[in-house]
């Protein structure tokens, strides 16, 4: 068992709201900073397997939106907020480490 | 000559669930004439030994209401034996509609059918307002008979226009409604259908409208149908809730109409709630009502390698493994301690969507010679072969193929006496190909030759007499559609000539065949020889012939209304 901080980003480096996309293990992450926070989160709808990247739009009180079929997401717990009980986005947890912005994975 | 057309020695599955038998079958004006040993004089002639002969399927569960505009076959419905095809299903229809209504019925058939809005844009162009009138469209231009429900969501924007997403009816507007739905039967509907699933919604976030409806003013609309003796009701409530049957009883009392509801479904991870449905719509049949289950007959596989899968994201730790860097990944998965972890999580009685069952994935494929002998075979049989336990023989493998080895899974429908018994159950309609929907993201026309080919010829749960009785004279009975459903003298001569040696469905496949060359998944049939509708041979041999002989299948108060005119 373990830890494992995995870094995606400088502090700073992104802008409000873009999106960046990352590949960990294999699979595509984005990467964003929103209302002051970042956010990790699978790249792919967990609905229809909408590109997040292209279909999604923040909204406020942190949640992102896909706009393939308007389902609602909660970026920091993965919970689909519209309609409620969708199937939940893939959220990762972040660290800021020093200078850096790391992916925290606990096994 | 005698007759047009006659199909010679095949086996004759009739439809009605009575014993098949080898005859031949003669086609005069495009209906069936005769069954038994024909003499000569047939413009045509088809040579049917060794091969099944039974009615067309009826693929009763569709969206084809605006594919159907374009693609006069339904591409791929006649391929898979498909003669007959019922539009309008889940709230969802083209029609009724006026000026400035066209957009709110793209925006629902975009969202929740996921339909390509581009599609739709270039392939519908409008021409009616009437039920009746849409209809009208498919006179003389479709290779495959088609009918359709009226859907409320239409209906209530044509009522209501955009207020119909905002709020529930006043009692004028539940009345307009009467009457709109009364035009749409006597235009030739076969029955209305709603859709209340809280799921779905437009493509700008509101909810569809009929979602809006109480049951006062859905139960009015349906009022229609119960007070003419015709039509078919056709639901989507959601996720399935006891209380549910109770409001599927007192809509099929009242109205005495044959209720359809979505759906009955095995779920691993929801093992018993297919039989407490059953349990749970009996007494309505028992009370002498009719309130059926659709169901489908496709189970919901995934192929994954632990490269890459996500069926393990909803347990936090194997989510967390799944983004680690393969390496650090590999030994994770090598180590003990997590090992028992990563079992704990799957152990928790929390309900997800993952069966937690290691009797269910099976070894698809390996790399290694010498690991060869497990495939096909379930983790758990691999493990008892390694004398191991399923977690460390599933992890040890993967981790012996550098994590490449293909495992095969299904959350649902992968239980065979449980779709057995649903399959066979008399409250059941099988049937949910969604066809013309989410075409994007899946294919499943060959809901019907899977029937066939997995669950009577593989798995032996039903008689292929069954089968096909479960595929034509059964929907061809409960949405009224007169002459069909049967190779019976006097039927209209809907014929599928298959194999039932090989009869299946191919896996999708991509094809750009949608208005703007956009996208979408098709699939092709196994062992499917020829089609037929109306006496017409439109698909020989995987070969579609050009021929548009479909009819408009109205329903029972278009011929009334009509004779009254």
């Amino acid at each position: 068992m373990g830890v494992s901080y995995i870094p995606v980003a400088r502090v700073g480096e992104l802008s409000p709201g873009v999106m960046k996309e990352v590949d960990l293990g294999g699979r595509q992450v984005l990467l964003a900073f929103v209302e002051g926070h970042y956010f990790a989160f699978s790249r792919q709808c967990p609905h229809e397997e909408a590109d997040l990247k292209e279909a999604g739009q923040f909204l406020g009180g942190g949640q992102i939106r896909c706009n393939n079929h308007s389902y609602c997401f909660d970026l920091k717990s993965g919970e689909c907020s519209l309609p409620k009980g969708g199937a939940p986005l893939t959220v990762l947890p972040i660290e800021e480490r020093g200078e850096e912005v790391c992916i925290r994975l606990e096994w | 000559m005698a007759y047009d057309l006659v199909i010679r020695g095949g086996r004759v599955v009739d439809g009605s669930g009575l014993p098949s038998y080898v005859a031949d079958v003669g086609v005069k004006d495009g209906k069936v004439v005769e069954v038994g040993k024909l003499k000569d004089g047939a413009a045509k002639s088809i040579d049917a030994s060794g091969l099944a002969v039974s009615p067309g399927f009826i693929d009763h569960h569709t969206h084809l209401d605006a594919q159907m505009l374009w693609d006069p076959y339904g591409t791929c419905e006649p391929q898979h034996g498909v003669t007959s095809v019922v539009m309008g299903n889940c709230g969802l229809s083209l029609a009724p509609v006026r000026q400035g209504i066209e957009d709110a019925i793209v925006k629902s058939f975009v969202r929740v059918e996921a339909i390509p809005r581009i599609a739709l844009e270039q392939g519908v162009k409008w021409n009616w307002h009437s039920y009746g009138e849409y209809l009208d469209n498919f006179e003389g231009k479709v290779g495959i008979n088609v009918g359709g429900l009226v859907g409320h969501i239409a209906v209530r924007h044509h009522a209501m226009g955009e207020e119909a997403v905002e709020r529930k009816a006043t009692g004028t507007e539940v009345q307009k409604m009467k009457g709109l739905v009364l035009d749409a039967m006597e235009g030739g509907a076969l029955g209305m259908s709603t859709n209340r699933n809280d799921r779905h919604m437009r493509e700008d976030g509101k909810p569809v409208s009929s979602r809006l409806a109480d049951d006062d003013e859905f139960f009015a609309l349906c009022d229609v149908l119960g007070e003419r003796n015709a039509g078919v009701i056709e639901t989507i409530l959601g996720r399935n809730k006891v209380e549910h049957f109770e409001w599927y009883h007192a809509l099929a009392k009242r109205t005495q109409r044959p209720i359809l509801w979505q759906s009955l479904q095995h779920r691993w991870a929801e093992p018993n709630l297919w039989r407490e449905q059953l349990e749970a719509v009996e007494p309505i049949f028992k009370a002498g009502y009719q309130a059926y289950g659709l169901t489908h007959t496709v189970p919901l596989v995934r192929h994954f390698t632990l490269k890459d899968c996500q069926i393990f994201d909803e347990f936090p730790t194997w989510k967390n493994l799944m983004f680690l860097p393969v390496e650090v990944r590999k030994q994770a998965f090598a180590d003990a301690d997590t090992r028992r972890k990563l079992q704990a999580e799957i152990d928790n009685l929390r309900l997800t969507n993952f069966h937690k069952r290691w009797d269910i994935p099976k070894v698809e494929k390996c790399f290694k010679s010498e690991n060869q002998k497990y495939v096909g075979k379930t983790i758990a049989e691999m493990a008892a072969m390694r004398n191991q336990a399923p977690i460390d023989a599933f992890l040890d493998l993967a981790l012996d193929e550098n994590l490449e080895t293909i495992f095969w899974n299904a959350n649902n429908g992968g239980d065979w006496n449980a779709m057995g018994e649903i399959l066979r159950s008399p409250y059941v309609l099988i049937g949910t190909s969604d066809a013309g929907a989410h075409v994007l993201f899946g294919a499943d026309f060959g809901y019907g030759t899977i029937l066939l080919g997995l669950w009577v010829r593989e798995r032996q749960v039903m008689s292929l007499e069954q089968a096909i009785h479960k595929l034509t004279f059964h929907p061809a009975s409960i949405f009224g559609l007169q002459g069909r459903g049967l190779l019976r003298p006097g039927y209209a001569a809907d014929i599928t000539i298959f194999d039932p040696k090989t009869v299946n469905a191919e896996e999708p496949v991509w094809a750009n065949d949608f208005p703007a060359n956009s996208k979408r998944m098709v699939q092709q049939a196994i062992g499917m020889h020829y089609t037929i509708v109306n006496g017409t041979v439109i698909n020989d041999r995987g070969r579609m012939t050009g021929d548009l002989p479909g009819h408009v299948m109205r329903g029972p108060l278009y011929c009334q209304h009509k004779a009254a005119a």
